[in-house]
């Protein structure tokens, strides 16, 4: 099985984000960056299926410089090639241009399947993996918990409200990855040792016929207006209601309407 | 239960402090590099904090359970094994060619640190196990290289050191133990020793133990002894497991702390079919098993090292959550708000005091590993120079940094008022856990006496001179320093004072008597100039650092307000300014220890000798 694994360099879940000074991008300076969670569903699913099936992975990214960590951290856990298109300042966030610059790259390479994040931690957009499969041509399944592989086809549990939905696909299919699809490995000391080796293959936005200030400028399908922080948490009220629930009932009614107008 | 560790300083003294880098360029470390040692921290520290750290709780709580001459470790401990077997971890700084890992010590003792903060008594076992197995690959035959070494080093046996007898604590040469040799070569092992680590569970399926024993008729004391690989299940030469061995579990310990380590009492040959091979030679045991003890010695500290840190991350980030009493600046304003404890100037102090003795025995154990690396990394007269080093420190990292990580835990705890004392919080383990560290590998008394004793006169006083010397030279860059002059001459203050300490002790009448008796006193001496020359030192990198950084931003330091509203904005900024704060603390609080154990010394007070008891 030829096994491609979409990754996401995400700011670590524990960082703390602040705005930067153009008001329209987090301030990356001191922030740990890593693969993003989702992702490493994607990546432990696909490293399975290639220690039972056979095969190989292949972890792509579209990222700045610093995304190579990403990529390292992968094939330290035990993806074999690596594949890094460099850029994506411009285009942060953009899903659809994202998943054509994804889609450019993979193409022409050879896969059984896709594998992706539900979503990228942090902009949590949820969009690239579905966009990918439609400009590849390939079904999808997202949202999954559970894989059954077969051959040329899979059966897969996705995540729906309230309980799941068993879908057939044919392969090869886009696939993005949820929680509870498996448990990721830790890298062991030999993996790490060994990325050092592995080659990671760098491609230029442009090599796949591609313009990215187009896909940041005209062809742009999103744009940030202004990024804020959420206000800061004010402290909970209790409502006593152990002498007099009716008036406790009343009152929480007449603060969900009047304060935290729910309704 | 939580592990945090202030992995930006274990990077900055791997990286920006000691020459790591360089180190890693040695062709000896081809496959490491500055990009994924970083890895192997960043992995170990996720595995530290995801899967050791919560199972630290069930070690403490459940325990080790002795049943019928069977030990079972917690549930959880199980799979927490697993991850560090299958990662390599058991085996990180051992030779590749036996499925070791190959990375520098330096790098190790970094990422020990972290499996000992998280999880003590578990990470206790692997290093007996990777002890074990690296005295088999020194001493060993090619036979029994071939047999044990692997399966140690990735800890899929566990291994132990035997030398604790009831009648032979720290006098080891007090062993009764027998060893008889037999028509195959192999010899009879019978006795019992006590207080062995790991000495039966159900984490591996083989234990490997490292047994000091008399063969008939050898000298009485340590130079009589000899050194047996004695395993719980007899190993064929093929590799195989055989018969059990005759090796009997009669109970564990009930203790203070790592209750999750078994500390067993263990019969060999009972029903006299209990057999061992000699490593190295007939009466060379004592010589070889201080290797293992050197080794361990150092982890011991970094246990307590360990630890230490750990408690102060957990005490600033309760003392940051907890809200008492009214700002110092408002005490006045009856109805001002209560604030977090960490804004009282008393609790600061503490934090600040606890945070300079956690950098400063991590900079003594992450120094001593460095010159074992470069022991390994070069040759010659070079070599026993760094050899000769490591001897010098090894006691010091032992005892002064189990001591101080003791106290580290000690004072967190009571940053916690109360609540430190319950088990709601991870302080009171830390402290239980960490005390073991003052007493076993050789109590600190011990370690004092061989500090004095052997090490200070060892090559003619020529280490501890040049190891000495180099903080002589932190003082005279500093001297004239504007920001860090005083401090500076502190540490030359106390240079001078162990300079006529030790010259005054080797004339005086009384010398021999008021060594033995300030031994303890002298290691922290020089522990505490050491310490206090390895955060100055920092301090420098660190300001140059900072100084950049400013630089770069366009921010006076010279405007304080400005100065202090962006290191409060900037992470990698207020690393750097609290390096240099923190060895000014330690430098004040810390070097007039030194003075003041020195009067005692000096003055030749006795009372201790003439006191009736
Ligand atoms: C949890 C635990 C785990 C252990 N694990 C192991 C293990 O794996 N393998 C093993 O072999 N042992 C192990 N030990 C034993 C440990 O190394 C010894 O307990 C230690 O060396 C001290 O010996 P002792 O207990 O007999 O104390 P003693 O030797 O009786 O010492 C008592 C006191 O007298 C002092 N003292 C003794 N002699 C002198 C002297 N000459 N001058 C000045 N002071 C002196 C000591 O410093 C100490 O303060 C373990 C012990 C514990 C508690």
């Amino acid at each position: 099985m030829k096994c491609i694994v979409c990754m996401t360099h995400v700011p670590d879940t524990a960082s703390v984000i602040k705005i930067g000074a153009d008001g329209k991008h987090i301030d990356e300076s001191g922030i740990k960056w890593i693969v993003s969670p989702y992702d490493e569903y994607a990546l432990e699913e696909a490293l399975l299926l290639t220690e039972s099936k056979g095969g190989e992975v292949t972890v792509v990214t579209y990222g700045p410089q610093r995304a190579e960590a990403g990529l390292r951290e992968c094939l330290a856990r035990g993806a074999h090639n690596a594949v890094h298109i460099v850029g994506g300042e411009s285009t942060l966030g953009d899903s659809l241009a994202i998943a054509k610059v994804l889609a450019a790259a993979l193409k022409d390479r050879e896969h059984d399947v896709v594998l992706c994040g539900i979503k990228g931690v942090g902009t949590d957009n949820a969009q690239v993996g579905p966009m990918l499969a439609e400009l590849l041509g390939l079904p999808h399944v997202s949202g999954v918990t559970k894989i059954e592989w077969s051959d040329a086809s899979i059966v897969a549990h996705r995540e729906v409200e309230g309980g799941y939905e068993v879908v057939e696909s044919p392969l090869p299919a886009v696939i993005t990855a949820q929680k509870g699809l498996n448990e990721p490995r830790y890298a062991a000391l030999k993996g790490i040792m060994a990325a050092k080796r592995k080659p990671v293959e760098k491609l230029e936005v442009g090599a796949l016929g591609l313009d990215e200030s187009a896909l940041a400028g005209v062809e742009a399908t999103y744009s940030v207006r202004s990024l804020e922080l959420p206000p800061a948490k004010e402290a909970g009220k209790i409502i006593q209601g152990e002498d007099d629930p009716k008036a406790a009932a009343a009152e929480l009614v007449k603060l969900l309407a009047d304060e935290a107008k729910v309704f | 239960m939580d592990y945090k560790v202030d992995m930006r300083d274990v990077k900055f003294q791997l990286f920006e402090w000691l020459p790591t880098e360089k180190l890693l360029e040695n062709e000896k470390f081809a496959d490491w590099d500055r990009e994924n040692v970083e890895m192997v921290l960043d992995e170990g520290l996720k595995i530290a904090q995801e899967v050791l750290a919560p199972t630290n709780e069930d070690g403490d709580r459940i325990g080790a359970q002795w049943k019928d001459g069977e030990v079972t470790l917690p549930d959880s401990f199980k799979p927490a094994y697993q991850t560090l077997c299958e990662g390599g971890w058991v085996g990180i700084i051992n030779n590749p060619e036996y499925g070791g890992m190959g990375l520098p010590e330096v790098v190790g003792t970094a990422v020990n640190e972290f499996f000992f903060g998280a999880n003590m008594s578990l990470s206790l076992t692997v290093l007996l196990t990777r002890g074990a197995g690296n005295m088999i690959e020194i001493f060993g035959t090619d036979d029994m290289r071939s047999i044990f070494v692997e399966k140690l080093y990735s800890g899929e046996w566990g291994g132990t050191m035997c030398l604790t007898e009831p009648q032979a604590g720290s006098d080891v040469g007090a062993s009764k133990t027998k060893a008889v040799k037999q028509d195959d070569g192999t010899y009879l092992i019978s006795g019992e020793k006590i207080f062995i680590t790991a000495g039966n569970h159900d984490l591996v399926e083989n234990i490997i133990h490292l047994v000091l024993a008399r063969t008939p008729g050898a000298p009485a004391g340590t130079k009589g002894l000899s050194l047996f690989v004695v395993p719980k299940i007899w190993v064929n030469p093929d590799g195989s497991l055989g018969e059990p061995n005759d090796v009997y579990c009669a109970g564990i310990e009930e203790k203070m702390g790592i209750h999750g380590s078994p500390t067993t009492s263990m019969v060999f040959g009972q029903n006299e079919k209990c057999r061992g091979w000699l490593l190295g030679e007939e009466l060379k045991g004592m010589r070889l098993m201080f290797y293992m003890m050197n080794a361990a010695r150092i982890e011991v500290g970094l246990q307590g090292s360990s630890l230490g840190a750990a408690s102060h991350q957990a005490a600033v980030a309760y003392a940051k959550e907890r809200l008492q009493s009214r700002h110092w600046t408002k005490f006045k304003e009856k109805d001002a708000p209560q604030v977090p404890i960490i804004e009282h100037p008393d609790v600061r102090r503490v934090l600040t005091t606890s945070k300079a003795y956690a950098e400063a025995t991590r900079a003594l154990l992450m120094q001593t590993s460095y010159y074992i690396d470069m022991t390994h990394a070069t040759g010659g007269e070079e070599k026993e120079r760094y050899q000769s080093y490591v001897n010098v420190l090894t006691p010091i990292c032992k005892a002064w940094a189990s001591h101080w990580g003791v106290r580290v835990a000690d004072m967190c705890l009571e940053v916690y008022g109360g609540y430190g004392y319950t088990q709601e919080y991870p302080a009171e383990q830390y402290l239980r856990d960490a005390k073991i560290a003052c007493i076993y590998e050789g109590t600190n008394g011990i370690q004092a006496l061989d500090f004095v004793a052997r090490k200070l006169p060892l090559n003619g006083g020529k280490p501890i001179r040049e190891l000495l010397g180099k903080a002589e030279a932190t003082f005279n860059k500093l001297k004239g320093d504007s920001q860090l002059m005083e401090p500076a001459w502190m540490l030359g203050a106390a240079l001078k004072t162990m300079d006529t300490i030790t010259k005054e002790l080797t004339k005086r009448p009384d010398g021999i008597l008021i060594t033995l008796l300030d031994a303890v006193p002298i290691l922290d001496m020089v522990g505490t100039i050491l310490g206090a020359h390895f955060l100055l030192d920092q301090a420098v990198v660190a300001r140059d650092k900072l100084g950049a950084i400013l630089a770069d931003k366009g921010i006076d330091p010279e405007d304080e307000k400005t100065y202090m509203a962006f290191i409060n904005d900037n992470a990698e900024a207020a690393f750097y300014h609290n390096k240099i704060q923190t060895a000014i603390h330690f430098a004040y609080r810390a070097l007039p220890t030194v003075t003041a154990h020195a009067a005692a010394i000096r003055a030749g007070e006795l009372a201790p000798m003439k006191v009736v008891m």
